[in-house]
């Protein structure tokens, strides 16, 4: 496969953090290379929050994700997605949780922006804010089939406590059923 | 059975996981980012291992219970940030002076002061090099990817208690935070790379910690067995009490000196990165040297050869093969995330002036673009 990029964003405290690290252990699981990054700033809570993830089956030397070379972003604060849109290449792929992001008119244009309420769905569907991550992981491997998904979840059950597998199951299954439905609007 | 393993984790974790697996068993610190995680983990881990972790009222408190750990000789530990090494600097000074076997790490962020909590540079460099006031030798080692965060770190334990000092490891924010997969040594061959600190096992009345020859460090016993020896920041004598003459004076900073100079070999670890068929001869160390590795190869895609010398033992310099490289490369570009602290020292090394240099202070790291420009602009 070649290289793909994805970043996640979001503001401090909300545990977008989590999503790459998946990403990264599952590709480098699956016997490729996987590197994560995450900037914040020292707003504990509140200050934008970025993670750059890549993967690919060549060694990766520089950790960044490269403006202008990201295949696929995710953002749940206005402030971080405005700050972080332009490294995503034109036709990319933005998901915005609608009721938190709020792209122009010309960013339409240039990126394919997709609107899922991901807030929404972790607080009334799976009853778990927390659990916001895991729909953030399923969305972004539905859009760039990036990893095989059994090896994602069983990675993703490996690193949060048992007591909440069932709910981030649910998360996962929900966060594919919307970014599936999204695809096929 | 293969001496290598495969961990997927972060610098900062892998820095605690080499710790314990070289021996520490003691940390005393205090948490600052960007190297908390240091503290995190190593207080997880310690226990386990039969050993201590203490979060300190404060910086100062971190390195003092450090150094008294390791009076008592056990391997030990702090980490911290530049703005914790501007307050462990009078204590860094004390551990030279009496030497004391300490190992140090220092994830780098933005400064001078409190500066960037949260972003990168490699602006405490210079001050690895003099931390405190009056003249030592610094030994300050510089991972390069996620594997040296472990590796460098152990080898610091063994530096620190071959030649008797605090060893300072550099990491910084990118770095110690990029989770990734790492290929380290096993714990059992880390194990059996570990050389303990020489002790003195005569009879107790003729332990003389400081009569060594000139060039090795003093033999610390632990404390508390019976081997009694005077503990001072002031100038002493053989048996570590304090002195004025001016003999005894000399001879013992003209040793905290060649302890280290003289044994350069030891302690010299450099990475020489497609320089056999270069022209053009990039500088550069820590995460700057990722940037680096990145834009070589899409130089050498365009037909610009380009290679790469990073030090991986910052001080002391790797002077003799900078020289060599001087004398070798009419190009070269010098690669740091400050405003050219060891620009200073490759200069000197190689006596030349016209050495190319990209900086940047900002708290962002270098692109591979960034030196892919600069490598066009000026060659």
């Amino acid at each position: 496969m070649s290289r793909i990029v994805m970043r996640f964003t979001g503001v401090g405290g909300q545990g977008v953090l989590l999503a790459g690290e998946i990403f990264a252990a599952a590709k480098i699981k699956a016997g490729g290379y996987g590197v994560k990054t995450a900037t914040y700033t020292s707003q504990v809570r509140g200050g934008p929050t970025v993670v750059d993830i890549q993967l690919d089956d060549e060694e990766i030397w520089y950790p960044y994700a490269i403006d202008g070379q990201i295949d696929f972003m995710l953002s749940v604060a206005d402030k971080s997605y405005q700050l972080f849109k332009n490294g995503v290449r034109e036709g990319g792929t933005i998901v915005i949780d609608p009721n938190l992001v709020y792209p122009t008119e010309e960013d339409r244009k240039k990126w394919n922006i997709v609107e899922i309420p991901i807030i929404t769905i972790a607080k009334e569907e799976v009853g778990l804010v927390l659990t916001q991550s895991v729909i953030a992981l399923a969305i972004a491997n539905t859009f760039t089939n990036a990893l095989d998904e059994k090896l994602l979840i069983d990675t993703m059950l490996s690193k949060v406590p048992p007591k909440v597998h069932e709910a981030n199951l649910k998360a996962y299954e929900l966060g594919k059923k919307y970014a599936l439905e999204a695809m096929n609007k | 059975m293969s001496d290598t393993r495969e961990v997927i984790s972060s610098g900062n974790d892998l820095a605690a996981m080499a710790a314990v697996d070289a021996g520490c068993r003691f940390f005393g610190g205090y948490p600052i980012t960007p190297s908390s995680e240091v503290m995190h983990t190593i207080s997880d881990l310690l226990p386990r291992a039969g050993g201590a972790a203490i979060q300190m009222e404060d910086e100062i408190g971190g390195i003092a219970a450090a150094i008294g750990a390791a009076m008592s000789g056990v391997r030990s530990m702090t980490a911290t940030s530049g703005p914790g090494i501007s307050l462990k600097a009078e204590n860094l000074g004390l551990a030279q002076m009496a030497e004391v076997p300490l190992v140090v790490v220092n994830v780098m962020r933005g400064g001078p002061s409190t500066g960037l909590p949260t972003r990168v540079a490699q602006g405490d460099v210079a001050q690895a090099k003099n931390p405190s006031h009056g003249d030592y030798k610094s030994i300050t080692l510089c991972a390069g990817n996620l594997a040296e965060c472990y590796t460098e770190t152990v080898r610091a334990f063994n530096l620190a208690d071959r030649f008797m000092q605090p060893v300072i490891v550099l990491l910084d924010e990118t770095i110690g935070h990029m989770h990734a997969k790492a290929v380290i040594p096993t714990a059992e061959a880390v194990k059996a790379g570990i050389k303990p600190r020489r002790t003195f096992d005569g009879d107790p009345k003729d332990y003389r910690p400081y009569d060594v020859p000139q060039d090795e460090p003093a033999i610390l016993n632990p404390m508390f067995k019976g081997y009694r020896y005077h503990f001072t920041g002031l100038h002493h004598d053989a048996d570590g009490f304090p002195t004025e003459e001016k003999e005894t004076c000399r001879k013992l900073i003209d040793r905290l000196f060649r302890k280290v100079d003289e044994h350069r070999d030891e302690i010299e670890s450099n990475e020489e990165y497609m320089l056999d068929d270069a022209d053009i001869l990039l500088i550069g160390y820590g995460s700057a040297s990722l940037a680096i590795k990145e834009a070589i190869g899409r130089l050498r895609a365009e037909g610009i050869k380009a290679g790469m010398f990073r030090p991986i033992t910052l001080w002391p310099s790797p002077e003799e093969r900078l020289y060599e490289l001087g004398q070798k490369f009419d190009k070269v570009l010098s690669i740091e995330l400050n405003q050219g602290q060891y620009l200073e020292e490759i200069q000197r090394a190689m006596g030349r002036k016209d050495i190319q240099k990209l900086t940047k202070t900002n708290g962002r790291p270098f692109s591979p673009q960034d030196i892919i420009d600069k490598v066009k602009e000026v060659f």
